[in-house]
This record gives C-alpha cells, sequence and structure tokens, in this order.
C-alpha cells in the first residue's frame, strides 16, 4: 500500500528554530511572532488521540510513526506534508514564510526523510510570492526524496490564475507533483471560504469540497495544464464525489463557452482524466459502505484518478481496510498503490526501511 | 421548392446573402445559409438538444490558442446554435469543440436562380 498524505505534526515552530536562517530565525525568536492558529479549531483534537505521545506533540516521534503506521499497515511509501506549519500559507510577510519554508524543507531532506526509506516528502512553499516559491521548489526539488511541492486550499484566489504559473513551472522543470491540500482558508491575507466565513469548524471540514471545486475549476479554465503538459497535480482532503457535479457541468458547459477560453483545447474531465488525481481522505462515508462503490464507478476514469491517503495521524484518517471496503474491488490495486507508484514514478516493490 | 428524394431545390430569392432558411427534406428539415453568395445546407437539428440552428448567428470563432490568447478566425463559416451556443463548422458539419461531433451537411449548388440540395454528402460534408 502507498500512502499519499501523512503528517508531520511534531515539526514545531520551535523545534524549526536551528533549521531556519539567522535573519528569519532571530525575527521570529524576538518579534512578537506567532504562527496562524487554527482559524476553526477542532473541538477535541486534529490529531488522533493515540498517536500523542504523553511528551511529546503527535507524530513527532519517529519510532512511533513507524510502529504505528509504516510496520503495522505495512505501507510502502508515504507521501509526507507539513503539519500547522501549513498555516504560514496565510501570513502576510512573505519573507518570514519563505524562512520557514526552507527551514521545514531543509529539515524534510537533511532529518527526517533520510530515516525511513519509505518516506518521500512535499516541500513547504510561500505560495503568497510566487517567484520566490518557484526559487525555493528549484533549490530543494533536486532532492532525490522530494517528489512534490505542498499548497494549500486557502490561497488569495484560484490557482489558475497567472501569478501562480512560476510555481507550476518550476514544479514541472524539477519533475515534482503539486498537492493542493485543505488547509488555510479564510485565514490571514487568506480569501474567506466561498458565501463568507463559517463560524464552525464542522461548517469548514463539511466544506473542504468547495475549495477543491474551485482551484481544480480555475487550473482547467487558466489552461493551466495546457501551458505545462507536464503538470501533475492532486487534491488532498478534498473529497471525490463533488467530481461528477464539476466534471460534468465543466464539460457541458464548455462545449458552449470554449470561445471565452479558447486555450482550453480538450474536454475538461479529459485533462483532469490526465494531469489531476485525487487522494481519498477523507473519504465519503455513505450510511451503507457498498453503495459508494457504484457511484465512484458512474465517475469515469476515476479508477485511475483515486489515490489511498490515510491523512495520519489526524482525526478523520481512513484505515486501508475501511476504504478497501468504500471503493470497488476491481479498483484495489490501483488505487491502493499503482496510480500513486506511476504518479510519483516510485518503484516497484517496498523502499524498506532504513 | 421541389424535391425528387435525391435532392431538393428552393429559389436563391428565398435565401438572400445574409439570411438562413430551412426546407423539409430527405426526412428532416435542411437549414440553408447564404453567406455572401455561398450557400451551405445541414441539419437543421442541433445534435445536443435539437435546436434549431438555422436561428443561429453566423460568424466566425476564438481559434484553439495558448493561455490568453484570444485568435479570431473561420469568420463567416460558424454557426452558433441559438440555444446552448455549440458552434459548427458550416462547411463541414463539424463541431469547433470537438470535430467528431457533426452534423449532416448537404452538397449545394446554385443553377439558375435556385438553389439546389442533394443527397448524400454525409460523409464528406461539402458546402457550395
Amino acid at each position: 500500500m502507498i500512502d499519499a498524505d501523512v503528517h508531520q505534526e511534531s515539526i514545531t515552530i520551535e523545534r524549526l528554530l536551528p533549521w531556519i536562517e539567522p535573519g528569519i530565525r532571530d525575527y521570529i525568536s524576538n518579534s512578537n511572532f506567532t504562527m496562524p492558529g487554527y482559524l476553526f479549531p477542532n473541538p477535541e483534537n486534529l490529531v488522533r488521540q493515540e498517536a500523542l505521545l504523553d511528551s511529546d506533540a503527535p507524530g513527532s516521534d519517529y519510532e512511533l510513526f513507524r510502529e504505528q503506521h509504516l510496520d503495522a499497515l505495512d505501507v510502502e511509501f508515504a507521501i509526507v506534508n507539513a503539519g500547522a506549519l501549513m498555516l504560514a500559507a496565510c501570513m502576510p510577510n512573505t519573507q518570514v514564510v519563505a524562512g520557514i519554508s526552507e527551514g521545514y524543507n531543509r529539515w524534510l531532506t537533511e532529518e527526517w526523510l533520510p530515516r525511513d526509506a519509505r518516506l518521500r516528502g512535499s516541500l513547504m512553499v510561500p505560495s503568497q510570492q510566487p517567484a520566490l516559491a518557484a526559487e525555493i521548489i528549484r533549490k530543494y526539488g533536486i532532492h532525490p526524496g522530494v517528489v512534490q511541492v505542498t499548497l494549500t486550499f486557502g490561497s488569495t484566489s484560484g490557482y489558475g490564475q497567472p501569478h501562480y504559473h512560476p510555481i507550476f513551472e518550476a514544479a514541472v522543470e524539477t519533475g515534482l507533483r503539486v498537492a493542493l491540500h485543505q488547509g488555510a482558508e479564510g485565514s490571514g491575507i487568506n480569501a474567506p471560504p466561498a458565501t463568507g466565513y463559517p463560524r464552525y469548524f464542522v461548517e469548514y471540514h463539511a466544506l473542504a469540497p468547495i475549495a477543491a471545486m474551485a482551484h481544480t475549476t480555475s487550473l482547467i479554465c487558466h489552461g493551466v495544464f495546457e501551458k505545462y503538459p507536464e503538470l501533475g497535480v492532486v487534491v488532498c482532503e478534498g473529497g471525490i464525489l463533488w467530481l461528477p457535479e464539476v466534471l460534468w457541468r465543466l464539460d457541458a458547459d464548455w462545449k458552449g463557452l470554449r470561445m471565452e477560453v479558447p486555450w482550453v483545447k480538450r474536454q475538461p474531465s479529459e485533462i483532469i482524466l490526465e494531469q489531476m488525481r485525487f487522494t481519498t481522505h477523507p473519504l465519503e462515508q455513505p450510511p451503507d459502505d457498498a453503495s459508494l462503490g457504484p457511484m465512484l464507478e458512474a465517475i469515469g476514469g476515476l479508477e485511475d484518478m483515486l489515490m489511498f491517503a490515510s491523512g495520519y495521524p489526524r482525526w478523520d484518517s481512513d484505515s486501508p481496510e475501511s476504504v478497501r471496503e468504500r471503493v470497488p474491488e476491481g479498483w484495489h490495486g490501483a488505487v491502493m498503490g499503482d496510480n500513486a507508484r506511476r504518479f510519483y514514478g516510485l518503484p516497484v516493490g517496498s523502499g524498506g526501511a532504513a | 421548392m421541389s424535391s425528387d428524394g435525391e435532392s431538393v431545390s428552393l429559389a436563391l430569392a428565398d435565401v438572400p446573402p445574409g439570411s438562413a432558411t430551412t426546407v423539409e427534406a430527405f426526412g428532416t428539415t435542411v437549414a440553408v445559409f447564404n453567406i455572401d453568395g455561398t450557400v451551405y445546407a445541414m441539419d437543421n437539428n442541433c445534435p445536443h438538444h435539437q435546436g434549431p440552428l438555422c436561428r443561429g448567428r453566423v460568424g466566425g470563432t476564438l481559434l484553439p490558442s495558448s493561455p490568453y490568447e484570444y485568435r479570431y478566425g473561420l469568420d463567416g463559416r460558424v454557426v452558433t446554435c441559438p440555444w446552448h451556443k455549440w458552434q459548427f463548422d458550416l462547411t463541414s458539419g463539424r463541431a469547433i469543440f470537438d470535430p467528431n461531433v457533426r452534423v449532416p451537411t448537404y452538397a449545394t449548388r446554385v443553377e439558375d436562380g435556385a438553389v439546389v440540395i442533394t443527397l448524400p454528402s454525409r460523409d464528406g460534408g461539402v458546402g457550395q
């Protein structure tokens, strides 16, 4: 099984300080800097209680992560995303965000990835300043363990907008995939979620697909995939069942309205099938598990686009078993490993413990 | 209008330049367009939801391009379905968004003040 999205929650800003360059470290240490908090805090805990160490932040201990997740679930490869540090994507001071991102990328490539051959990393970047983000992608993207760059759902506009294109250009140039991951919507300088701010975490969490829909549509309509035919984008934690709404509606609209976006030369659903992927976590939970399969099967091509992700150690994480129960049986090979292997260019066979 | 099953004709005066009309022929309704003296004929029913193509605007379209580039072309060769705005090349009947989507077209010629529309040309779709 390949796990396309696990989080490293232990690396807080305090622990990251030694990895941050001295100028920004000094600023963070001596100003009244604080990391942005969650705008919508989980009323219990964002992470699984049993993944917490008494003396430490969740998942911080490599041994625990290995035992509880990598070994217990026989993970071949896991794509590591940042934890709460992702919220840096909403801060106005882009130099500081760049400093934090570089610190994280250094920690990721020098400290965390070398611990286990099964780990692959996704970079943090200051998406608020795409040219700077592109520089950072070129600098850290060459590390063999890095396969991706992550952008949060939270942003100042849809990622198709032209000022973001340097990020995609750098990702393609460096051979990295781009993940769009839930987080930071409405925080800091980012645009509010659709129809304005929700009040509760439960609203925010249930409506995650709205951001996924908006970014997907933006990327298509701005011709990002036409401009970068090698680009691959995966949407994480955005849900799946919104896909037919967007695919079918966008296809239908495009047939009559393509003159407005004549650079979109192929039917949007074809572009999505070729250049986008979607992770399962958190996979929709119908009242009856068995009813999800036929709905997924109705989405043409989804078998090749869906990649298992546990979301470990988040509160809404999915076990591989629970996903197998909800996904058509004939898809298991593709969803639980083959699609991710192809997308990330991972070798056959386990990376094996270091 | 006269018809012998293989061809149908109508007075050129009934479809002056810049106009479109329809004739019943070949078991269907055929839209006839006169674009600056050149006459095109195709099925009147849009293959999407059967919108009446004869009532559509004739003009050009935005050609496939690079992002953010608007490149106009095919002026006078494109009819836009009045309903859902699907566009078709009058000369081939092919949809601009996908050449595999086609409206059947018919051969046309003008002789002695009449437009003669003939079967079959569903494979070639040569206007004129």
